[in-house]
């Protein structure tokens, strides 16, 4: 028994040795087949990445010679320079917080409802599915004419003798309407992933919970919800890190208007790198935008653990 | 370990080679005055946004193959949206036209790009004072003058003279107050018409009506949004839609266009705009268009004059060759025949016959009235900023939930 277990453990070790150490050709042939992918993730990624930093110490018109002035880009965003600047940082995580509650439960509702709807389920979710196949430019112009305030919403609502408010010329109601806009674009990505993750749920569990006199509100909190949490935890990073990054939405609706009340980040690093012509102080504004997008999605890595049932 | 010292040493070459392709300036590598012709030199960069651009470039061309027969040039170039992003990279390339187009107020923002003409045009023996002394003030940089105009262009106001008679309402022409402006609009406004239509960017028509009173943005070089005087008339213009509710308060997304959509669907009484549209703003209509001076204070026509011309690029290797290029499409000739053509109102005073021809007399009168006391929209290199600040504030204005003087001292203070 002894020179059996003495046998397979060398066979393991001469194993675990042979895959530490391949050979010159195994090697050679490793370097092949990740070549086109590395070169590719090298030129259009890792370059581009190195040269965004190197490009934000620098004061870089888009003509002309570029100048060397360290941090002072990073500086600018911080010492007041920038007025704007937090404004802009409140307004994307307002609409990120925003955007991302509301998806996620609307998304949550729909997936949930239409997977009880086996008959007519494929056909909704393709319907809910067509804004996010659809261009988002064209989305938002279609969007801007309905918002008008001669447009087709206030349009209904006079109908009804309701004078209504004007979408996209009033603070409040502009960040609410780029929010709405984005909604209907972005919903149907989140019902499909949560779909696939409502059919991996075994449907004898919660036949059992049904035969025990459970209610639909009860079984929905304790066996769907910690049953889908990995792909709602899914769903979320995804849904947050898109959300940091709007920029058609307010290009195309409100151009950042009224006042700043929809000016976001990224619109603002556009306009900073190709309309103002200071390419060294978008970099900056790309590099701190990464930063803040890393540090939530960490913090959303380390808050799954009290809700996300990877064994359930 | 050798590896990824390999890996790491590509790495860096790539990215020192890329860095460089991005960033380098090389100087020209002759003056071109006694070179030979480079292809570069009879290629012209500038925005086509549609074959009605294409045909209006293409008429310089055939204006001066009049005298020239084997003048040519090749146009090439992207949008007129695109084109004040993309001609600051293309002329970085070393392949890159010779000449170059761009606005009067777009002539601080691309001052890098483009060279002095002044001792080009001594050498040539080409009189600058023959052009429009507005345009050649817009298109000095520095003290030089870094484009020859090809176009003067006075913003007007457009009036519906169908809605004018039906509401019994003498029409406006050389003379036009602010305060008989106002009575005219609010006389026009019923039901879903307005009086006037604004846009929120600032040229559409903040500055047109500030200019009229003798008031612009930028003085000594600078921006100068907090002047008392500036800040009135913008005020003013702002109250046409707070206040006096004689136009509807816009978002801050709409276009340039919207104003005029709504005047040629008889949904609005008067608009300002360029006479670069005189012909096809009549098109869809029906009703009768007149065109009449901007209203002042006093009533006196003062002109806010836009226009582009064409320059010459800082890395082009034969300016003398280019600048010969440039001379043949800016002759009295062939800018009244780009006039005739293609309706654009000519840089020079002894050419406007040739844009008059077939127009009524009393639109052509307005135009030489505003002309004459024209003054150019001067801008700075953070104009940019400005235009883009102020059609986001603009709808706070009109809606009257900021003060002119608010807004003006917000972007002010971010624009510097």
């Amino acid at each position: 028994m002894g020179q059996i277990s003495s046998s397979v453990t060398d066979d393991v070790m001469t194993t675990a040795r042979k895959a530490k150490k391949p050979g010159v050709n195994e090697r050679f042939l490793a370097f092949l087949h990740l070549a086109p992918g590395m070169s590719g993730f090298i030129i259009f990624v890792v370059i581009p990445l190195i040269a965004s930093i190197v490009i934000s110490l620098y004061r870089w018109p888009l003509f002309g010679d570029p100048k060397f002035i360290g941090v002072d880009n990073y500086l600018r965003l911080f010492d007041g320079r920038t007025p704007v600047f937090g404004q802009i940082l409140f307004n994307t995580a307002l609409f990120a917080i925003g955007y991302t509650a509301a998806n996620l439960i609307i998304s949550t509702g729909l997936a949930v409802w239409l997977h009880s709807l086996p008959d007519w389920a494929p056909f909704f979710r393709v319907l809910f599915f067509v804004p996010v196949v659809t261009p988002m430019v064209a989305n938002a112009l279609v969007w801007r004419v309905i918002l008008d305030d001669r447009g087709m919403i206030n349009g209904m609502l006079a109908m009804l003798g309701i004078t209504g408010p004007s979408w996209l010329g009033e603070s409040g109601w502009a960040m609410f309407s780029m929010i709405l806009m984005s909604l209907w674009q972005g919903v149907g990505y989140n019902i499909v992933v949560l779909a696939a993750g409502l059919n991996n749920i075994n449907p004898s569990v919660l036949e059992s919970a049904r035969i025990d006199g459970t209610s639909a509100w009860s079984r929905f909190w304790t066996i769907t919800f910690p049953m889908l949490s990995p792909s709602l935890f899914f769903c979320t990073i995804m849904t947050v890190i898109g959300a940091f990054k709007v920029f058609t939405q307010p290009y195309m609706l409100t151009k950042g208007g009224p006042g700043d009340a929809t000016n976001t980040l990224v619109l603002f690093l556009y306009r900073s790198g190709f309309s103002y012509d200071q390419l060294g102080f978008a970099s900056s504004l790309a590099w701190v935008l990464f930063v803040i997008v890393m540090l939530v999605t960490a913090l959303q890595f380390v808050g799954q653990k009290h809700w996300v049932e990877y064994d359930a | 370990m050798k590896s990824t010292k390999i890996l790491i040493g590509l790495l860096a070459a790539g990215l020192a080679t890329s860095l460089a392709a991005c960033g380098g300036s090389p100087a020209p590598t002759n003056s071109g005055s006694n070179a030979a012709p480079s292809a570069q030199s009879s290629q012209m960069y500038t925005w086509i946004s549609s074959e009605g651009d294409r045909a209006q470039w293409q008429s310089f061309v055939e204006g001066a193959q009049k005298k020239d027969p084997n003048f040519n040039l090749t146009l090439d170039g992207p949008s007129f949206q695109e084109y004040w992003t993309k001609v600051k990279t293309r002329m970085n390339a070393p392949d890159a036209p010779c000449i170059l187009t761009t606005q009067a107020a777009r002539a601080q923002e691309l001052k890098d790009i483009l060279i002095p003409l002044d001792d080009l045009a001594k050498e040539a023996g080409l009189d600058l004072a023959q052009y429009n002394e507005g345009m050649i003030k817009g298109m000095t940089v520095d003290g030089t003058v870094r484009a020859i105009p090809y176009d003067a262009e006075p913003m007007v106001l457009y009036y519906n003279k169908t809605m004018f008679k039906d509401a019994g309402l003498a029409e406006p022409t050389v003379n036009y107050t602010q305060a008989q402006f106002i009575s005219d609009a609010k006389a026009l406004t019923k039901g879903d018409v307005k009086g006037f239509a604004l846009a929120p960017d600032p040229g559409y028509p903040y500055l047109p009506l500030a200019f009229a009173n003798g008031n612009a943005p930028v003085k000594d070089g600078a921006l100068a949004l907090t002047d008392p005087a500036f800040v009135a008339d913008i005020q003013w213009t702002f109250d046409l839609a707070a206040k006096e509710k004689v136009a509807v308060a816009p978002n801050p997304a709409d276009t340039t266009d919207v104003p005029m959509q709504g005047f040629q669907a008889g949904k609005v009484a008067m608009i300002i705009d360029g006479p670069w549209f005189y012909t096809s703003i009549r098109e869809p209509m029906k009703d009768e268009v007149g065109v009449a001076v901007i209203p002042s204070a006093s009533g006196q026509p003062v002109g806010m004059i836009q226009g582009s011309g064409f320059g010459i690029s800082a890395k082009c290797p034969d300016p003398k060759n280019a600048f010969a290029n440039i001379m043949k499409i800016t002759t009295p000739e062939v800018v009244a025949f780009v006039g005739e053509t293609r309706g654009t109102v000519p840089s020079i005073e002894s050419a406007i016959d040739g844009w008059a021809k077939g127009k009524p007399a009393g639109d052509v009168e307005v135009m030489k009235a505003l002309l004459a006391q024209g003054q150019p929209l001067v801008t700075t290199p953070t104009w940019n900023q400005f235009v883009t600040q102020f059609t986001q504030y603009s709808s706070d204005g009109t809606r009257g939930n900021k003060t002119a003087a608010e807004i003006l001292d917000t972007i002010q203070k971010s624009v510097g």
